[in-house]
């Protein structure tokens, strides 16, 4: 309660009279000192956002939800709000738009991801049906499917003879990040795949695939991977760095699946839990990168 | 009466109930499970193992175990049936194609001893879907009347929208009420 009181007053009344005293000792405002205090990523990133957001002035506030291609206008505006002189500070307006492209960037991203996850996979759609094919040949280049619905697809970890019932909530996400995955990463994903179909420590593939689609897509919803792609996509975060996050998250719990040696599949809801809960402890970490290293 | 006889007695009053959930992948076991509990049911993946809820209805305390329905983990169905109350059956009244094996997975279900004093309800789900068949169709696909070891009933239903999720949870708890809280 005393925190939070404390927080109020601070946020209210001493953050901005701070700010004013810094501000004319030294002459720069509290954007210009993000952006020449703090190395490019997410620390500055995060900042700058901050600094945005809490605002008394609509025209910064305004920025974080301006589109891609008028971000530079935007810039403008804000140097010309807070008075700041390009020949005093020439790095000042790059920066703020590498800000702008990342923080902007991140909601865009989120809207198309969750475009994705809404188109359900359609038997109708040739495209749906191919890739669906394509996930098959990739894993499974030796043997041949012997129809579309058949009890082989149990053998890539669909629950049964039709997968197209398993990508329910995360419709063509799901696939998309399979396909990706298998594509990318071939010899990773078939790596993978043979582990969980380990007669003993195995898991259903595909369907713990989707689940980490999930994750991955509850992460992205939450805002809890803004500091992952402030550091990994230096511009605008587009789909596909989307989809190599899910390639991480893919390598990742197999190896701590494997690690772990659970009981049986039955647990695998704790697991999930508890990789969940390290995959959030590492974005805490303001220089964090989950991309996929492959130890050769 | 003092203040301890008053926390006792409402002690006494804090029924637990347990009930099991099973069906066919795909049935909607987590989707009811979710809607029930007023949780966002639009980004659900297939269940993998279990999950568990415990939820305050009617003055019960409700366990609720909703268990993976794929082939490869039926056989693990029998670890969840001790001490159950209710045994909640979910069949997707959609596909037509697999209700022979639904019929054969509740049959053998009714047979196991340990589910012996469960009370049965079956949710013919996916009511909103255009191709569902009604629930009298599923009694008859299941051939629900020729049971006689368990107290049955049969509601149609709709876990995307919530219709009639109460109505059957409702009828459930009250036949288990029936047989087990009135002897006291």
């Amino acid at each position: 309660m005393l925190g939070f009181i404390l927080d109020c007053v601070y946020t209210s009344f001493l953050r901005y009279w701070l700010k004013w005293l810094i501000r004319h000792a030294t002459g720069t405002c509290e954007l210009q000192r993000v952006c020449s205090g703090y190395s490019p990523g997410a620390t500055r990133t995060t900042k700058a956002e901050y600094a945005l957001r809490s605002s008394k002035s609509r025209v910064l506030r305004s920025a974080l939800e301006a589109r891609k291609d008028n971000l530079k206008e935007c810039v403008g505006q804000i140097m010309k709000e807070k008075d700041i002189k390009p020949e005093k500070d020439p790095q000042f307006k790059e920066n703020l738009h590498t800000c702008l492209l990342q923080i902007t960037g991140y909601s865009s991203l989120f809207k198309s991801v969750e475009e994705l996850r809404k188109e359900v996979f359609s038997s109708e759609k040739v495209e749906h049906e191919a890739m669906l094919l394509k996930l098959w040949d990739l894993l499974m280049p030796t043997v041949k499917l012997e129809s579309r619905i058949t009890k082989q697809w149990g053998d890539i970890g669909f629950q049964g003879d039709d997968p197209k019932t398993d990508f329910r909530g995360m419709g063509m996400l799901g696939l998309i990040n399979l396909v990706f995955f298998s594509e990318h990463y071939t010899e990773e994903a078939r790596q993978v795949l043979s582990h969980a179909n380990h007669p003993k420590l195995g898991y259903s593939y595909a369907i713990v695939g989707i689940n980490l689609t999930e994750m991955a897509y509850s992460l992205m919803k939450s805002g809890a991977l803004k500091p992952h792609f402030y550091n990994t996509a230096l511009g605008t975060p587009e789909l596909q760095h989307f989809h190599q996050l899910y390639c991480y998250l893919a390598y990742e719990f197999d190896k701590f699946w494997v690690a772990e040696e659970p009981e049986s599949i039955m647990q695998f809801n704790q697991y999930r839990e508890k990789f969940h809960n390290m995959v959030k402890a590492d974005l805490e970490d303001p220089g964090v990168s989950l991309t996929l290293t492959v130890h050769s | 009466m003092g203040l301890l006889t008053i926390l006792k007695k409402m002690k006494q009053k804090e029924r637990e109930l347990r009930l099991l959930m099973l069906g066919l992948d795909n049935a909607g076991k987590t989707t009811i499970l979710k809607k029930f509990n007023g949780e966002d049911v639009s980004t659900i993946s297939p269940t993998l193992g279990f999950n568990i809820k415990t939820l305050e209805h009617k003055g019960f305390k409700l366990n609720i175990w909703d268990v993976g329905g794929q082939k490869s983990l039926r056989s693990y169905w029998r670890n969840y049936f001790e001490s159950t109350d209710g045994l909640v059956w979910v069949v997707d009244s959609a596909d037509r194609l697999r209700l022979e094996d639904c019929r054969k997975e509740l049959s053998a279900l009714l047979l196991e001893e340990r589910l012996a004093g469960a009370t049965l309800l079956v949710f013919a789900n996916k009511q909103d879907l255009p191709g569902a068949l009604t629930k009298e169709a599923i009694k008859e696909a299941l051939a629900l009347d020729d049971n006689k070891s368990h107290h049955w009933c049969i509601i149609g239903c709709s876990a995307v929208t919530g219709e009639n999720l109460l109505t059957g949870v409702d009828w459930l708890l009250e036949d288990i009420a029936a047989r087990i809280f009135t002897a006291d």
